[in-house]
């Protein structure tokens, strides 16, 4: 008898298992994916510089990952506990011995944590090696990913498997036995008008605040270096977003749903009678899930804008310091020629632009501070005629205006505003420049900021000293042996120029010195050459493997949020499944008790789904982008809309599927 | 409304064990006729007004309402209908627990999306006739059974059907609320000309029709008319159900 009771619990409730089962076998299919990654022999063998490291993370991760996962697991399973609490009782009722109803509930999260477990362990299986490649795909990785999972790996999670399984069937036979212990269903929630309709409008105050706030803070960010603005900002949206969610979950929406109900000629219009009374019990019942899951979805989308920025900065960065594959001064260009003649590099783009170096002042904001310093100035038809990429991150100028790069404070900062004047040796003042910090050849060729002027400007002007600057980029690398590297670092550094700072800029001169001065200041140097090398390489892999985690993570914690809604939407109240059969015996249509039930989900994917999107705009704002929006986030954040969205579509079939079948409608 | 039953059956459950409800059953209720339907529990008595509700289809047959085969209609169609020309009585109410007493009451004709004069209008009626005013702003849960029972009435009687259906409509009340509803029942029926059917298995409820037919193993096993005296109306009732019960009156008095 008992295990017909288990075995009819668990397909009455078919459905709502299914996507819990499904939610947890992803959770412990990616968790093995990671932990079984750490000590693939291909893995190993591919990535050797990064071996310990990817081991490292890849258990720590697992680690979090398994951790998150057990939480999810615990809270959601409780569930299902809740939604027999009835079933439980009436079995006491009818004589069923407390410990034994303890063990039904035992058995049961048991059978379906095995389920998952084995769904889970075969996707690990069946999806290890599509994972894998995935993986070395982000990593730019030319190389067979092959399936393997050692004995440790199959022990651990074997284990884990047992202890999991236990742990979790013990707190839902804990839970049991608390729900039979209490003998009263308080079903009765207190309206509390008095408090929910002040509290509903502050929270909807304190939101709108928040994204008035947030456009601020898009105006304001620049100024965190020495402003204590945009932190109050943040700190004011962060804490307005939190509790303004929860009081408009907690006052304003049943408030709205209260009027709409007392305004008899909406209210006494067709279902809506109903429809608004019932929304707002399942609003009731569901506001700290809700509150829950709009907040971690938004955390998650401002994880995905802050990863997705700092991958942006982090490779404009890299960008901007190795423009080419290989860059040099005219000083080491001849003996690099040969070097790369010796090693029959294969040179896919090869150029070279004239540069003069000159004293300059001016007044730099940032630092609040007068500037004297030599710049490298070049030519608008030298710079406009390398490739584009140089260019890109920099402000656009025309052949009459001046742009001026230099280093940039903020790996998030892309700001182009505008620098005023700048007094250049011997040549006129610049008036108005425009900023950039993308270096044509590489940050590290150049000792300090640098210029481009108009041509004319340019021809007219004196130079303390001129040089050629040039860049060569490769197909397959420049080949360069362990040899010839070793002999070219004697060219590390070209020359050193020290300065002579006098009363006046047009007084000052730059004398140049082969060898290092052994002491002095104001002396700068002129790097040789610069080589990308292996960084290219590294750089390709760390960024891939870090999109992989995010990814996995971000798709992981989404797919958790959304099947608590799902199953929030599904495990209703047994009078709340009643009254839909009610409504349906006293003559209402199918197509109105789908309504509601259409109405129901839009309510609990929805309004999670706007606010998290509304929250996590301030992510973009402390990325501070240029105040505008990217497209490749609002692909992700339309990513995360689909992936909501499908969830809500498959709550709704769902749903609906289970009272069609419920009611025989 | 008069409703003819042709020939209906109904069966559940599958091939090997397929239970016949409803066997071939036909009847003829005439225009504010109040026709109680006997018989012992799993004779068929809920699956028949089910079925001439429009709540179940029938495997077979017809039902001819008013000239109309319902059996004929789209499940839409079928819901339209049940709304409009028709009203409901359960055992277990069916009152929604989130609605207070009076959204009870007017959520048919809310469904119709009738004005609010009417519905006002119709609800005040209702409360009057059914004695019911002072609960019209209590919750569900506030009531007595009796009373949830009267409020199910009159939510079943406010858009004026033509047709009442009452599956066993006291079998959760007392004797006296039993009795209260009952005469509002026939208040309905002679004043509205509301045709009424009422399933039950209580002699004493069934005592309130006009007609009372007995069912047996999903076939009509007799009927019986009622003489106009309650009291001899009753008693031939209780005749009746001893004799489905396996013998006759006087068999049941020989014994003794």
């Amino acid at each position: 008898m008992y295990r017909k009771i288990i075995k009819r619990s668990l397909y009455n409730m078919r459905d709502s298992y299914l996507i819990y089962i499904l939610a947890c076998a992803f959770a412990i299919g990616v968790f093995g994916i990671l932990i079984s990654l750490g000590d693939n022999p291909s893995v190993r063998v591919s990535l050797r510089s990064w071996n310990s490291f990817i081991s490292d993370i890849t258990i720590m991760m697992s680690g979090l990952f398994a951790f998150c996962a057990f939480i999810y697991m615990a809270y959601v399973g409780g569930f299902f506990i809740k939604q027999q609490r009835n079933e439980f009782r009436t079995f006491e009722k009818l004589g069923m011995q407390r410990w034994v109803i303890v063990a039904i509930s035992f058995i049961q999260t048991a059978i379906v944590q095995a389920f998952a477990w084995i769904i889970g362990l075969s996707a690990t299986l069946i999806f290890q090696k599509f994972m894998g490649m995935a993986l070395f795909y982000l990593m730019r990785l030319r190389f067979n990913f092959i399936m393997h999972i050692s004995w440790n790996d199959i022990f651990l999670l074997a284990k884990m498997f047992f202890f999991s399984t236990l742990v979790l069937s013990v707190i839902n036979a804990i839970k049991t036995f608390l729900i039979l212990r209490r003998k009263t269903v308080k079903r009765e929630i207190k309206t509390r008008w008095w408090l929910r309709i002040p509290a509903g409008f502050f929270g909807l105050l304190l939101l709108f605040s928040a994204q008035i706030c947030t456009v601020s803070l898009f105006y304001d960010m620049h100024t965190i270096s020495y402003s204590s603005k945009p932190i109050t900002e943040i700190f004011f949206v962060m804490i307005a977003d939190i509790f303004g969610t929860y009081l408009v979950y907690f006052g304003f929406l049943p408030t709205i749903l209260n009027t709409l109900q007392r305004i008899h000629s909406v209210s006494y219009s067709g279902i809506n009678m109903f429809s608004f009374k019932y929304l707002k019990e399942r609003l009731f019942q569901n506001i700290s899930i809700l509150w829950f899951v709009t907040e971690l979805s938004a955390l998650a989308l401002m994880l995905l804008t802050f990863c997705y920025f700092g991958y942006q900065a982090v490779h404009r960065n890299y960008n901007s310091a190795y423009p080419f594959e290989l860059a040099a001064d005219k000083n080491t260009a001849g003996v690099i020629k040969q070097e790369l003649k010796k090693s029959k590099a294969h040179i896919k783009g090869e150029y070279q632009t004239a540069v003069k170096i000159n004293l300059v002042s001016y007044y730099k904001k940032d630092d609040q501070d007068y500037i004297r310093q030599p710049m490298t100035f070049m030519s608008y038809s030298d710079y406009m005629s390398l490739p584009k990429r140089m260019r890109k991150w920099n402000g656009k100028i025309n052949s009459r205006e001046f742009l001026k790069i230099d280093y940039n404070g903020s790996i998030f900062e892309n700001r182009h505003f505008k620098e005023h004047d700048i007094r250049v040796k011997d040549s006129p003042v610049i008036a108005t420049v425009k900023t950039g910090s993308s270096f044509p050849y590489g940050s590290s060729m150049h000792f300090g900021p640098m210029m481009v002027v108009p041509d004319k400007y340019y021809q007219k002007m004196p130079a303390e000293v001129e040089d050629v600057f040039y860049g060569w980029d490769f197909k397959k690398g420049d080949r360069l042996s362990t040899k010839q590297l070793e002999k070219l670092d004697n060219f590390r550094d070209a020359y050193y120029m020290k300065v002579n700072f006098k009363k006046t800029l047009n007084q000052s001169t730059i004398e140049v010195l082969k060898k290092a001065p052994n002491n002095g200041s104001s002396i700068y140097t002129q790097a040789g050459f610069l080589r990308q090398g292996s960084i290219k390489k590294n750089f390709a892999q760390g960024g891939g493997f870090y999109l992989f985690i995010v990814s996995l993570f971000s798709i992981a914690l989404l797919i958790a949020l959304g099947s608590v809604l799902t199953l929030r939407i599904l495990l209703r109240d047994d009078y709340q499944s009643r009254q839909l059969r009610t409504l349906q015996k006293i003559g209402v249509e199918e197509s109105e008790v789908k309504r509601i039930v259409r109405r129901e989900n839009t309510l609990t994917f929805l309004i999670p789904l706007i606010f998290a999107l509304a929250q996590s705009i301030v992510a973009i704002a402390m990325s501070n982008t240029g105040r505008h929006i990217s497209k490749n986030i609002i692909l992700i954040y339309a990513g995360y809309v689909v992936l909501y969205g499908l969830f809500g579509l498959v709550s709704f079939k769902v749903s609906w599927h289970g009272i069609k079948h419920k009611f025989s409608l | 409304m008069q409703i003819i039953v042709k020939n209906i059956s109904k069966d559940f459950g599958k091939k090997r064990s397929a239970v016949h409800a409803i066997k071939d059953i036909s009847l003829k209720v005439e225009h504010g006729e109040f026709l109680g339907i006997m018989g012992p529990s799993g004779a068929g008595k809920t699956t028949l007004l089910n079925m001439i509700s429009t709540n179940e289809r029938p495997d077979h047959g017809q039902i001819i309402v008013d000239g109309q085969d319902l059996t004929q209609l789209h499940d839409r169609d079928q819901t339209k209908y049940r709304r409009n020309k028709m009203g409901f009585i359960y055992q277990s109410f069916e009152l929604l627990d989130s609605l207070n007493v009076k959204e009870n009451v007017i959520l048919p004709l809310a469904l119709n999306r009738s004005n609010k004069k009417l519905i006002e209008e119709r609800f005040d009626y209702m409360m009057n006739l059914l004695n019911i005013k002072k609960l019209s702003k209590r919750n569900i849960d506030e009531l007595s059974l009796g009373q949830r029972q009267i409020v199910a009435a009159a939510r079943a009687l406010i858009n004026s059907p033509g047709i009442l259906f009452a599956d066993e409509p006291t079998g959760s009340l007392d004797s006296k609320s039993a009795t209260i509803l009952l005469n509002y029942m026939q208040l309905v029926n002679q004043r509205e000309k509301t045709t009424i059917l009422m399933a039950t298995h209580d002699a004493f409820t069934a005592s309130y029709c006009s007609r009372v037919i007995f069912i047996k193993d999903g076939v009509v096993f007799s009927e019986v008319v009622n003489p106009g005296n309650r009291d001899k109306f009753f008693e031939q009732i209780i005749n009746m159900q001893r004799t489905i019960g396996g013998g006759s009156y006087f068999n049941v008095s020989q014994d003794n």
